[in-house]
């Protein structure tokens, strides 16, 4: 059966990626991301593009390809966000 | 006995839902959840219903002695508190709970102004029962698809809440029993029950958003 996930768990999961997989120091690209977190091109680069504005994500041009890298506000986010899944999760419902 | 168990209760219930109310609405600053948003206002409501009967009754105590607010405090209380409960259950996604016709929806409000206070509370205390069932079941089968055992806490915190509105509810029907302290008893539990995993929630380094 496939699982939903919220469009909180899609963040999660995009900027766990850009922490804990970077290929290489300059960051992540979009193929990548799209490969790990599972999600499809287009709903990828708006919520990339919407990361970035919240300055949750760094975006950098390498060779003509954007790569992303996660940044501090990112991380303290993905701190937050683990620690309050896990708050929801005892109330058995999904951040 | 029973006014020392009323206050206990009520304190203990604006106490836990303070505090979860507080770290849910930390969770939202950080985090935009809705979820989050909705377990906010569910607790700070539970919270602020547990505050009004307590604050009603202990001005009456103190200060009033009309002998006549009780019932309406104990009734404005039981109805925040009911609003409460709507959210947490809401929160698990109830989604053919009101009627789909407009003109339906019009009629929901009108029983409440043609009883009177006891049959109000009547009304919140087995709403609050359905809300709560409701929260406790399906956090249970949360807890058999991702076995956290935070949830079985929380499962059995909101079915002690159930049982003691169910209680409350039933002691109208023999008064002076032991139905109402048991009932106080089971509330003051579940509500201990609920704050155990919130508790546990690591905030070391989580703050308010700028």
């Amino acid at each position: 059966m496939a699982v939903y996930r919220t469009h909180m768990k899609i963040i999660g999961e995009i900027l766990e990626t850009t922490q804990a997989d970077l290929q290489d120091g300059n960051g992540a690209s979009v193929t990548y991301l799209i490969r790990k977190a599972n999600i499809s091109h287009s709903r990828i680069s708006g919520i990339l593009s919407t990361l970035v504005s919240q300055g949750l994500l760094e975006q950098t041009a390498t060779s003509g390809t954007n790569k992303y890298k996660i940044s501090q506000s990112g991380r303290e986010f993905l701190h937050a966000y683990y620690a309050f899944t896990k708050f929801a999760d005892s109330f058995g419902l999904s951040i | 006995m029973e006014f020392l168990l009323e206050n206990i209760l009520n304190l203990t219930g604006f106490l836990v839902g303070l505090g979860i109310g507080v770290m849910s609405l930390i969770g939202y600053k950080n985090t935009g959840s809705p979820t989050l948003f909705r377990l906010t206002v569910a607790f700070f409501s539970i919270s602020a219903g547990f505050f009004v009967i307590w604050a009603g009754y202990t001005a009456e105590d103190l200060f009033l002695h009309t002998g006549s607010i009780e019932g309406w405090v104990q009734t404005l209380g039981t109805g925040i508190q009911t609003v409460g409960y709507f959210f947490i259950a809401f929160s698990h996604s109830i989604k053919s709970f009101f009627p789909k016709s407009a003109h339906f929806r019009m009629m929901i409000p009108l029983p409440l102004f043609l009883t009177s206070s006891v049959q109000l509370e009547h009304i919140f205390r087995s709403m609050s029962f359905i809300f709560l069932a409701y929260g406790a079941i399906e956090t249970m089968l949360s807890y058999f698809e991702n076995r956290n055992r935070g949830a079985i806490s929380v499962a059995v915190g909101l079915g002690l809440l159930a049982l003691g509105e169910f209680l409350g509810w039933y002691s109208f029907v023999f008064p002076d029993s032991i139905l109402y302290p048991a009932s106080m008893v089971s509330r003051i539990g579940g509500l201990i029950a609920l704050f155990i995993p919130v508790s546990r929630v690591p905030l070391t380094r989580v703050r308010f958003d700028k």
